[in-house]
């Protein structure tokens, strides 16, 4: 079969329950917009295909359950993720405060390499804001990661975020494949996720 | 002569003489001769000369008298002229007042004369005017009759005239014309009360809507005051006091006046036309029938319309019920039967046609109570009404079908609100408001702590409580329709089935097949139906209570179809979470990535199976609340999905060229899934059967790895076969691949014992081939 695609690039969506990630991932794959709020159970993903550069990348993007109940089968996720978007609501100081738990949280789980990005959401409620952009941003420097300020609802620069991110993880990965083999063609993607063992993965499906 | 004394003797003969002269007027001879015998004659000469003039002198003096007189005479002539003249006017005025007397007297004779004559004509005009004058009388009475439209006496007098009083007076001019004018007045007289019928009949169409309406609220106190009505149901059977006729048929005259029936009817028979005039009245109204039969043209917009409709028909037979009573035969039992059957079955049609286009629910209801009365009315005088009541059978099934509509539009609103989440309590008060609402049969614990979840959503109270709405809404119906209590109990059950299944089914359906409901909410969907069905009871019991109809639900059938209430729905919702689950796996193989030309696989999954497993894991793990039925239905159907993938991609045509190490890879990413189908993902499934759905590709992929085709050939067709799902067809296609696959390795390897290998090759393709041309069974 053809191959529809050059890159698959696997993105996490984590953030206090409520923050908007569901939404952002809406606009992002669907570009529409829906105000009921209804809670993600577990984990979900949305698939979308992007071109940077002449190469199609699909973005394979998990959408987690800010939920504490499902925080096992999140955590889970953070291992395979090339890039996790870290979503706080600029209008709730307390998802703001718990960036930090989270990226505490990535440390843990997730590979070493992986890229993230802060993402201060609901951005078009100007007037309930409680967490300045100043901050967002100083947060953003001390853990030396990107930070753009979104809104799912008015569309505002969700588009950005996804490429930005995109853009980055593959041109560490393309440095990455440099360095260990001359380039050869698109085809060794996996060799990036070479972490699992299918030992690893059995064990993991009975702990699920 | 006076002569003297001497002489006295001669004097004396003198005077003798004078006297003899004197006294004799002629015959003197003898005197004279006398006087001349004697000598005398001078003396008498002288006596007579003194005669003469004595004589003279006494005529003198006697002239002098006279003379004297004559003057007189002329002083009195003159004045006896004026005298005359005098006299003479008086005559003549006299003579012309006698004049004038007699004219006036003559006049006054003519006059009389003429006033005698007079009178005698005046007599005799009086004596034959006596004889006239009945006549005259007799047809002014016919000319006052007439014209107060009083035909029948008029007839009557006309008759009279005609035998009586006509040949009395046969030779008068008058009374040829009369005598010819007689048939003309009974023309007229018949045209008139023809006419009259006209009015009559034009009148009556007026104001029999007027009548229907009073006929029909004399029903309606009837039944109100009836105490046999008004306790639980009334007896429409029951005769009608017969005073209530009477009531009825004076509120129809006080209305109308009938008498230009009568009086037609009277001076037709009279006429002897009467069968014309049965004609007339009858087709006249048979047009008229037709007319008041016509509905309106948008008799379904308004009640008004249905109300003046019948109205005119109740009307129209009321009418002609009073006339077959009071009318003579001039229609009979059988004209009016054959009428009304054939108004009966428009009416029915009209009415049938007409609520057909009404959604009004409520407008429907005060149809239905309209023909209701109408009904009743009409029975009341002794109209057959039966399939009218067909016709309310009817409608209560429309009516039904509207409330459906209008359930439809709050379903879906319920629905289109509902955020498909469990309804959650922070309070007490809020607590009771949902078990107030809704017959929750779940133990709620004893230390009930704040949030409080219910397992439902706010859908489930909603739906329950417009159903029971919606069975208020269908009795409302069965009110008055004097309906046994099975009846309505059996119609009402019927139709809260009916909602159920069909339009709450509908609405769930719809949203279900909505492309925005996600997993959770169509789980929570399956998860209140299943509540609902459980409160079915309630509703049973609800229903068992308006009726008094003893709850069936627990023994019969009915139980049995509430089972199944929602199965449709429950069905399509577990359907639909395969639908999305096998959405999300079809993305996942999206991403699938094999190389089919592998040569050695790297000993793990491919990630995007790991992804999926994990995927499936996670989602079956977190939907803790799914029904287990509705969890291993969509497990199995992911399983299957993900085997026919598998499948699917191995046979696909766009991959030609296959290698060993790629089915390895395939091999061991269904290891994977088989692990998965193994680990009970969802509790409750048999042993084993989510395996069964990999078997096919297992085998295929046994075979070609262990490259066992004399296992396959000598076991083929036989029960005992390890590969008898792989059929030749299959096993062709992907040898071909394979074939192909090795191509590109064989062109610089001609190793001997690569061209065994291809040789053996090309032997399993052509024992294959042979064996797929064979039908299957055989």
């Amino acid at each position: 079969m053809a191959k529809t695609y050059d890159y698959l690039f696997k993105l996490l969506l984590i953030g206090d329950s409520g923050v908007g990630k569901t939404c952002i991932l809406f606009r992002f794959s669907e570009d529409a917009f829906n105000t009921t709020f209804i809670s993600t159970i577990g984990i979900d993903f949305k698939i979308r295909t992007i071109d940077l550069d002449g190469k199609k990348i699909k973005l394979q993007i998990w959408d987690t359950a800010g939920q504490e109940r499902f925080r096992t089968i999140t955590t889970a996720y953070y291992r395979g993720a090339m890039g996790i978007m870290l979503v706080y609501d600029i209008t709730n100081e307390k998802s703001f405060e718990n960036i930090k738990n989270w990226i505490r949280n990535i440390e843990e789980n997730a590979s070493a390499d992986v890229e993230k990005m802060l993402l201060g959401n609901k951005c078009e409620l100007e007037e309930k804001r409680q967490v300045s952009k100043e901050r967002g941003e100083q947060l953003a420097i001390e853990y030396g990661i990107k930070f753009i300020e979104t809104s799912a609802k008015a569309s505002i620069r969700v588009e950005e975020a996804f490429f930005t991110l995109a853009r980055d993880i593959k041109a560490k990965m393309e440095k990455k494949l440099e360095a260990s083999n001359p380039p050869r063609g698109g085809h060794q993607i996996r060799a990036s996720e070479p972490q699992k063992k299918p030992t690893s993965w059995l064990s993991r499906c009975t702990i699920l | 002569m006076d002569k003297s004394g001497i002489s006295s003797v001669n004097n004396s003969q003198y005077d003798l003489y004078l006297q003899e002269i004197e006294g004799i007027d002629d015959y003197w001879g003898p005197t004279f001769r006398a006087i001349f015998d004697n000598n005398q004659e001078l003396e008498f000469e002288k006596k007579l000369n003194e005669r003469i003039k004595h004589h003279d002198k006494d005529i003198e003096r006697l002239c002098n008298v006279y003379y004297q007189g004559f003057i007189e005479s002329v002083k009195e002539l003159l004045e006896v002229r004026s005298q005359a003249n005098k006299l003479n006017s008086q005559v003549v005025s006299l003579d012309k007042q006698v004049h004038d007397a007699a004219g006036g007297i003559t006049k006054s004779s003519s006059d009389l004369l003429q006033a005698r004559k007079v009178q005698n004509n005046i007599a005799s005009v009086i004596a034959q005017l006596n004889l006239c004058l009945p006549v005259f009388i007799i047809y002014s009475k016919l000319q006052k009759q007439i014209a107060d439209k009083r035909y029948y006496p008029a007839l009557k007098t006309l008759e009279e005239l005609e035998h009586l009083h006509l040949p009395h007076v046969a030779n008068y001019r008058f009374s040829k014309q009369l005598q010819e004018n007689i048939p003309k007045y009974r023309e007229k007289i018949e045209g008139a009360s023809m006419s009259d019928l006209k009015d009559f009949l034009e009148n009556i169409r007026k104001f029999s809507p007027k009548i229907g309406e009073v006929a029909m609220r004399h029903t309606n106190e009837q039944i109100a005051s009836d105490p046999t009505v008004v306790g639980r149901k009334k007896k429409r059977n029951a005769p009608q006091p017969p005073g209530h006729f009477s009531d009825e048929d004076r509120s129809a005259q006080e209305l109308i006046d009938f008498s230009p029936i009568y009086r037609g009817l009277h001076i037709a028979h009279v006429l002897g036309r009467s069968s014309t005039f049965e004609a007339y009245y009858r087709t006249e109204r048979t047009k008229q029938v037709r007319l008041v039969l016509q509905p309106p043209s948008n008799m379904h917009e308004s009640e008004e319309s249905y109300r003046i409709y019948i109205y005119a028909v109740l009307g129209f037979f009321i009418l002609e019920d009073h006339v077959l009573n009071t009318g003579r035969g001039l229609i009979t039992r059988t004209f009016l039967d054959e009428m009304w059957s054939m108004a009966l079955s428009k009416v029915v049609t009209a009415l049938q046609t007409n609520t057909a286009y009404c959604t009004d629910a409520s407008l429907i209801l005060r149809i239905k109570d309209l023909i209701m009365l109408f009904c009743t009315t009409l029975r009341n005088y002794g109209y057959s009404v039966k399939p009218l009541w067909e016709l309310v059978r009817e409608l209560r099934d429309h009516y039904t079908e509207v409330l459906m509509q209008r359930w439809v539009q709050v379903f879906r609103k319920i629905l289109a609100d509902e955020d498909f989440r469990p309804i959650e309590v922070n309070n007490q008060e809020e607590l009771n408001e949902v078990l107030l609402s809704f017959p929750w049969e779940g133990d709620l614990p004893d230390d009930i702590r704040y949030p409080y979840v219910f397992p439902f959503s706010s859908m489930v109270p909603k739906i329950y409580r417009e159903v029971k709405e919606f069975i208020y809404a269908c009795i409302k119906f069965s009110e008055d329709l004097n309906l046994s209590q099975v009846e309505v109990d059996e119609m009402i059950r019927k139709s809260m089935n009916l909602l159920l299944t069909r339009t709450f089914n509908g609405c769930l359906t719809s949203t279900l097949r909505s492309p925005h409901v996600n997993l959770q909410e169509i789980i929570q969907i399956i998860i209140d139906t299943g509540y609902l069905e459980e409160a079915n009871i309630y509703l049973d019991q609800f229903i068992s209570n308006i009726t008094g109809e003893e709850t069936r639900s627990v023994t019969s059938s009915l139980t049995h179809g509430q089972s199944a209430l929602f199965s449709v729905s429950r069905e399509d919702a577990v359907r639909q979470i395969c639908e999305k689950l096998k959405q999300k796996l079809d993305e996942f193989f999206e991403l699938e990535n094999y190389d089919w030309l592998l040569v050695e696989p790297n000993g793990h999954a491919s990630v995007y199976i790991s992804d999926i497993i994990a995927f499936l894991h996670a989602t079956f793990q977190s939907f803790t609340n799914i029904p287990q039925e509705a969890a291993q239905m969509a497990c199995k159907s992911a399983c299957d999905h993900i085997a026919k993938s598998l499948l699917a991609m191995l046979v696909n045509e766009e991959i030609k060229q296959i290698s060993m190490g790629a089915l390895n890879q395939l091999n061991l990413d269904l290891l994977q899934c088989e692990q998965f189908a193994a680990s009970e993902p969802v509790e409750g499934l048999q042993e084993g059967i989510l395996l069964t759905y990999f078997e096919h590709l297992r085998e295929i992929l046994d075979l070609f790895i262990s490259w066992d085709w004399p296992t396959y050939f000598h076991d083929y067709a036989q029960e005992t076969n390890k590969y008898k799902k792989v059929t030749p067809e299959v096993a062709i296609v992907i040898l071909e691949k394979l074939k192909e696959g090795d191509k590109k390795t064989m062109f610089t390897v001609l190793k001997k014992s690569e061209r065994d290998k291809k040789k053996l090759l090309e032997t399993v393709l052509k024992q294959l081939r042979q064996l797929a041309q064979i039908p299957a069974g055989k």
